[in-house]
């Protein structure tokens, strides 16, 4: 080290001491203190005696080695006094020596202060950031959605306009074909055959159009979730010899047979949505027949594990595995619609039959015919009364009232109001008709007719409304709906009587005379 | 009565609120500004232990933060008893830099009792601490706590849990 001479050493040594007021204390191995310098009250530890375990007034002695050189920088002591401490060691003894350092401390820390401040500044700025990043590929991510999204929607709706354009195409044929059979059947010189036949013609034509209507109606109820099914208990055997009775002769002008059977253990009488299970039969039927050239349409239907198994195979030229596949894609891809009108139908048989809880089986090869299986779990309606319950027989004569009753119609549709009117004048019955659901109410509570025949889309409340405030009124005689709405069970309650338009006028008078009668 | 007398140093980055841990075990007292420490601050509690027959006086090191031990923090460490580590759970650099020092002090010191705190438990809604990094702490270190100093939760249960594993250190070594 440097030497100095000593009056400069003496000099500095004096300027230091009384500038840095240095304070020194000397203890021993056992930390009792030997002797002080300074100014002890400074830092108050005066009034210690000699001897005393200093561990306890200066308290960063704790775990401190005697014996060892040691500096600590800036320790804070009480509120108002920072020190730098060093131990120096003197053989078993050490000299404690506290420098002042309150003077240094202050600027030390407005430095630091800034830096961390700064750095905190700086970390939360970078939280920021990464959040911003995060938004910002959750939008890129929810952009792309949206980008799917719209591509799909212009996908769907030009399937929209191929589909409109296909089902244009198969309306236009039956429509083409009514209005040329209207225009023959009014020309002058037609005669009695003629107009026979166009009417035939215009009826058959009419009954294409509901059916495709339906079918699109079902489709879309179908696509949007929407169908719901109305189960009711109804005679099933009855519905199988129906459709035999309407296969059987489409069948034979093909010159195909036609054979039904139907296992003794199928139960009679069966809780299930007729109106669907009719429709899928008639489906499945439909199709065999229309695609068989030669042999025959065969129906079969068994019963086990409460499941009703109905069998349609047919003769015809069969399903290649391949269109097989595509058929069951289709439906499993819950397209919305297929190609031609019998996809459509078929579609939707597969869509109804899933909704009925039921499964569909296809065996079928190219030129073997087809076989189609479909199993329909079916409450059973074990009740014998209900299952007993007495067809009505259609003869003409039940349908002619045996006394004076008037019926109030209310339809917003003339032609439907004028074909009423003209069977019901026919049967003899007196006629009040309106077309607003409000006026039906005040109609039917001042004239206090013997039935009401209630359209249910109308103006006003709507037909279903009617129906209940009438009840509400304390109208008790019958209100039966007629109505080319499909309507839940909720709402049928409100009716005595449901008829889906087009009805059969000859059962819709039957049963007008059963309820007035 | 017997006294004992513990060195404790409470370590941990800059601004996770050691100083304000300490505020609050030995105050009682909490305050929202900031105020860096510089060097170090010593503290003193007592504790009672009764089923010990024990009086616990803590020496509390408050640490000025940091990232990294120096050889003038080493000197702040030396006889220290035991290492309260703290971690700012709304920083999750912060949790490295507790793991980082630890790694530094048991390097230099050997391994001493030693207890985490998350610390700032009441600003949940900022919290960027996973629970799989709070069970990485939990097998590294037997003893993690979330504290608030703001609210004093859960400070008083770390000190005594330190203060519990340095007598049991002691009484060991004895
Ligand atoms: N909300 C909240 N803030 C806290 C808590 N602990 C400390 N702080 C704040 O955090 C900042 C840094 O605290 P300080 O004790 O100085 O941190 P140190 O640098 O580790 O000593 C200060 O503004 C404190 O008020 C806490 O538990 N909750
Ligand atoms: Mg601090």
């Amino acid at each position: 080290m440097m030497q100095l001479p000593a009056c400069v050493v003496h000099n500095l040594q004096d300027e230091y001491f009384s500038s840095e007021r240095l304070f020194c204390f000397l203890i021993d191995e056992n930390y009792a203190l030997v002797q002080i310098w300074g100014d002890a009250q400074r830092w108050g530890l005066d009034d210690i005696p000699i001897g005393h375990d200093m561990r306890d007034a200066a308290v960063f002695l704790v775990g401190c080695v005697i014996g060892e050189p040691q500096a600590l920088r800036f320790v804070r002591l009480s509120r108002h006094s920072v020190a730098h401490v060093h131990l120096i060691p003197d053989g078993r003894q050490s000299y404690v020596v506290l420098i002042d350092a309150s003077d240094e401390h202050d600027p030390t820390q407005a430095k630091q202060q800034k830096t961390n401040e700064l750095r905190l500044m700086h970390a939360r700025q970078n939280r920021l950031i990464g959040r911003q990043r995060e938004l910002i590929s959750e939008l890129i991510e929810i952009r792309s959605e949206l980008d799917h999204h719209r591509q799909e929607a212009e996908r769907s709706s030009a399937n929209k306009s191929r589909f409109i354009a296909m089902m244009s195409h198969e309306f236009r044929t039956p429509l083409a074909s009514i209005i040329n059979y209207a225009q023959l059947a009014q020309e002058q010189d037609a005669s009695r055959n003629d107009i026979q036949k166009s009417v035939e013609t215009i009826e058959r034509s009419a009954r294409h159009l509901t059916s495709l209507v339906e079918a699109l109606l079902d489709d879309a109820s179908l696509s949007a979730g929407r169908l719901e099914l109305v189960e009711e208990q109804f005679d099933c055997h009855n519905l199988f010899e129906d459709l035999a009775r309407m296969m059987a002769p489409m069948a034979a002008e093909k010159g195909l047979s036609f054979a039904t059977f139907v296992d003794s253990d199928v139960p009679k009488v069966i809780f299930a949505d007729e109106v669907r299970f009719r429709q899928i039969l008639i489906n499945l039927l439909g199709n065999a027949v229309k695609f068989t050239q030669e042999g025959g349409v065969r129906l079969k239907v068994t019963y086990s594990s409460d499941r009703l198994v109905v069998t349609v195979s047919d003769t015809g030229p069969g399903i290649s595995s391949e269109d097989q596949e595509k058929v069951f894609k289709a439906f499993e891809r819950g397209s919305k619609r297929s190609e031609t009108g019998a996809g459509l139908g078929l579609t939707i048989t597969l869509r109804l039959v899933q909704l009925m809880g039921g499964e569909v089986s296809l065996d079928s090869q190219p030129d073997e015919g087809c076989t189609v299986s479909i199993y329909i779990p079916v409450n059973v309606q074990a009740d014998p009364v209900a299952a007993e319950a007495p067809v009505l027989p259609v003869p003409d004569q039940d349908a002619l009232a045996s006394r004076p009753l008037s019926i109030l119609i209310c339809d917003d549709d003339d032609d439907m109001i004028a074909l009423v009117e003209h069977y019901l004048h026919r049967s003899g019955y007196g006629l009040i008709a309106t077309s607003d659901s409000s006026d039906a109410i005040a109609k039917t509570i001042k004239y206090d007719p013997d039935l009401v025949l209630m359209d249910c889309n109308v103006p006003g409340i709507g037909g279903v409304g009617a129906a209940k405030l009438l009840r509400q009124q304390g109208y008790e005689k019958p209100i039966v709906a007629l109505t080319a709405s499909r309507l839940n069970e909720e709402e049928r309650r409100a009716f005595t009587r449901f008829f889906r338009k087009p009805a059969p006028m000859q059962e819709l008078l039957v049963e007008i005379k059963r309820l007035t009668h | 009565m017997t006294l004992f007398t513990s060195k404790v140093c409470i370590v941990g980055d800059f601004a996770v609120g050691k100083t304000s841990i300490a505020e609050r075990f030995v105050n009682n007292h909490f305050s929202e500004s900031y105020l860096t420490t510089i060097g170090v601050k010593i503290d003193t509690k007592l504790i009672e232990v009764p089923d010990l027959g024990v009086s616990h006086k803590l020496v509390i090191w408050d640490i000025a933060g940091s990232d990294r031990f120096e050889h003038t923090e080493f000197a702040y460490l030396r006889g220290a008893s035991g290492y309260i580590y703290v971690i700012d759970g709304t920083r999750t650099s912060t949790l490295r830099s507790a793991m980082s020092l630890e790694e530094q002090v048991t390097d230099r010191f050997g391994s001493a009792p030693s207890v985490v705190l998350l610390n700032k438990s009441d600003l949940a809604g900022d919290w960027d601490v996973n629970e799989s990094s709070v069970k990485a702490l939990h097998a590294h270190f037997g003893a993690v706590f979330k504290t608030s100093a703001k609210t004093g939760d859960a400070v008083e249960r770390a000190f005594e849990k330190l203060a519990r594993r340095i007598l049991d250190n002691d009484m060991r070594a004895e």
